[in-house]
């Protein structure tokens, strides 16, 4: 019973800081958007080739892919709060209450994932909007595949910034990872027509089987098949959670 | 039972010992206090006792329960207010409350009650709404002490309460703690390196320096343990000391000393053998030109022990630096 109220007890935690900080929120949609928008319509405007090479308009094409990056960039930065909690003494509220800190982490980890998910939810309303040949009705399932990549990468994040004790650390191990992770996803382009010796680079990326379920729902076309990538995806999650857990579960203030 | 029995305790830090093997019990409902300079090992002990460190060595049992092998029973049975705030700068004072209520396992009805009782505790009513990081450092404290109680727990541990605090808001701390402990019965196990703090809040103290405890008791105990209080006398010359030396009856002295025309004399009780030294002179027709008389301060039982004065400068140092950090 006390589990239920430690989850809710982070989620509600996560919520009432995200919607306070209303700045953040739209610094978050903007350069998703941009990329959307620069990338995508100069693409699809100079190459004219590239919409008849992937099968589809390029705009569609790229409109998973932002989704997703909106996703991961969001989740796996929320993982810094645990940084922040130990500069402003927080952690150590959590760290002594009699509760369950596997549910602490996994409150957090579920409050986080419903602020990524509401800020990918924001970039596709506007993503429709622009590109009327997305599926209106994949859309709930997309976002229930952002939702499980947000819950892994957060649980990721978590699971770093747990061992980290500067931001300024974290900050960097973010810069490192975020965009070649993003590049290297097929977010912007088909993995099919790579070179046999880079695919197995996209195959290690657990963000690919992400943007290809992701854009299966919205577009109606994939380059994996859907069953692997839920597989992936849901076993990947489960360890990154499972991670997050075990190291937060060691933390103490030694 | 005592509510915090400690036994050998040890904890390194690397080749760096921070407590080096202390002993001592806690009784139910008493305000006992750990006084010594910052580094002493005073927040070191608070913290394996919060079970958010384990020892090298020794034992420690909280609320009856080893802070080692029971830590959840022991968390849920102890408040803490730690020496750096704890709370939730993002958040109201109200939701900082309800989401501690929470996770102590209060719900409905009853948590949102005990969050409005705990609001009034504190006096933070009329700031309930407003975000923590607008809240002084005074009220930060307060809302953590009344946090640290919202569980109600058996005993509440204090990491330098009333630290970077103005005199005012310390004042009120301290009957805050003293309400607590008359009133709800509460165990209080606080640290502090002010010599009035510990003089004025606690039943009993133990004095620690370098992860050691030198004396123990209350602070009447200690102060009586390390002599008495001295009158000093100024009569003018040494043979009008040495005559009024004579006079006065040897058994309510326990030492003296002469020196220049003024008398130091130890006795058990200033207040009263200051008349008698009056009484005395005038019936010898000496005349008294200056008379003064010291107690021993907790600040001469630390000296006494430990050989050092218990210095605050690099104190205030860290203060700046912490409330730097406060403000941010």
């Amino acid at each position: 019973m006390n589990e239920r109220n430690i989850i809710y007890a982070m989620l509600y935690r996560q919520l009432r800081r995200y919607f306070r900080a209303k700045s953040r929120v739209l610094g978050t949609i903007i350069n998703p958007l941009m990329f959307f928008l620069f990338l995508g319509m100069g693409f699809s405007a100079s190459m004219r080739g590239i919409s008849a090479a992937i099968g589809v308009d390029y705009l569609a094409f790229l409109a998973p892919g932002i989704a997703v990056m909106t996703t991961f960039t969001a989740s796996f930065i929320g993982g810094i709060s645990v940084i922040w909690d130990r500069e402003f003494g927080f952690l150590k509220e959590v760290l002594v209450a009699p509760a369950s800190r596997t549910y602490a982490i996994l409150g957090r980890a579920l409050g986080d994932s419903v602020t990524s998910v509401l800020q990918t939810f924001l970039i596709m309303i506007l993503i429709y909007a622009i590109v009327p040949s997305l599926k209106v009705g994949g859309m709930l399932f997309a976002l229930g595949t952002c939702f499980i990549t947000s819950l892994m990468f957060n649980s990721l994040g978590i699971a770093i910034a747990s061992k980290m004790r500067s931001p300024e650390g974290f900050q960097l191990i973010a810069n490192v990872l975020i965009f070649p992770l993003i590049f290297l996803s097929g977010a912007f382009y088909p993995i099919e027509n790579l070179p046999a010796v880079v695919k197995p680079i996209f195959y290690i990326n657990p963000l690919t089987y992400s943007v290809d379920l992701t854009r299966y729902f919205m577009v109606g076309i994939s380059s994996l098949p859907v069953h692997l990538d839920l597989t992936v995806l849901l076993l990947l999650t489960a360890i990154f959670t499972f991670l997050s857990a075990r190291t937060f579960n060691r933390t103490t203030l030694d | 039972m005592s509510a915090i029995s400690v036994r050998n305790l040890v904890k390194k830090f690397g080749s760096l010992t921070a407590v080096d093997g202390i002993s001592f019990d806690v009784e139910k409902g008493e305000i006992f206090g750990f006084l010594g300079p910052n580094g002493a090992g005073k927040t070191t002990t608070i913290n394996i006792l919060v079970t958010l460190m384990r020892p090298t060595s020794g034992e420690a049992y909280v609320a009856g329960y080893n802070v080692v092998e029971e830590p959840v029973k022991v968390r849920e049975r102890i408040g803490i207010v730690f020496q750096d705030p704890s709370v939730d700068r993002n958040l109201t004072g109200w939701e900082n409350l309800y989401i501690h209520g929470l996770v102590y396992g209060l719900r409905g009805e009853e948590l949102r009650r005990r969050v409005e009782e705990s609001l009034e505790f504190a006096e933070l009513t009329k700031f309930k709404d407003v975000e923590v990081k607008n809240y002084s450092g005074g009220m930060i404290r307060r809302l953590e002490i009344a946090r640290g109680l919202m569980h109600k727990p058996e005993i509440l541990f204090l990491d330098e309460p009333t630290i970077g605090l103005d005199p005012q808001t310390r004042a009120k701390i301290w009957e805050y703690v003293e309400k607590l402990r008359d009133e709800e019965g509460v165990t209080v196990f606080l640290t502090t390196h002010y010599i009035e703090e510990a003089e004025r809040l606690c039943d009993r103290v133990a004095i620690i320096d370098h992860g050691r405890i030198v004396a123990m008791g209350s602070p009447d105990e200690l102060k009586q343990g390390i002599g008495k209080d001295v009158i000093y006398v100024r009569v003018g010359d040494n043979s009008s000391a040495a005559r009024l030396l004579e006079g006065l009856n040897k058994g309510m002295l326990v030492s003296y000393k002469e020196l220049n025309g003024v008398l130091a004399l130890s006795v058990s009780n200033a207040s009263k053998a200051i008349p008698t030294v009056f009484e005395v002179a005038s019936r010898m027709g000496i005349r008294i030109e200056e008379i003064k008389y010291t107690q021993p301060s907790l600040s001469d039982v630390f000296l006494h022990y430990t050989g050092r004065e218990m210095r605050d400068e690099e104190a205030d140092w860290r203060e700046v630096i912490r409330m730097r950090h406060r403000m941010r």
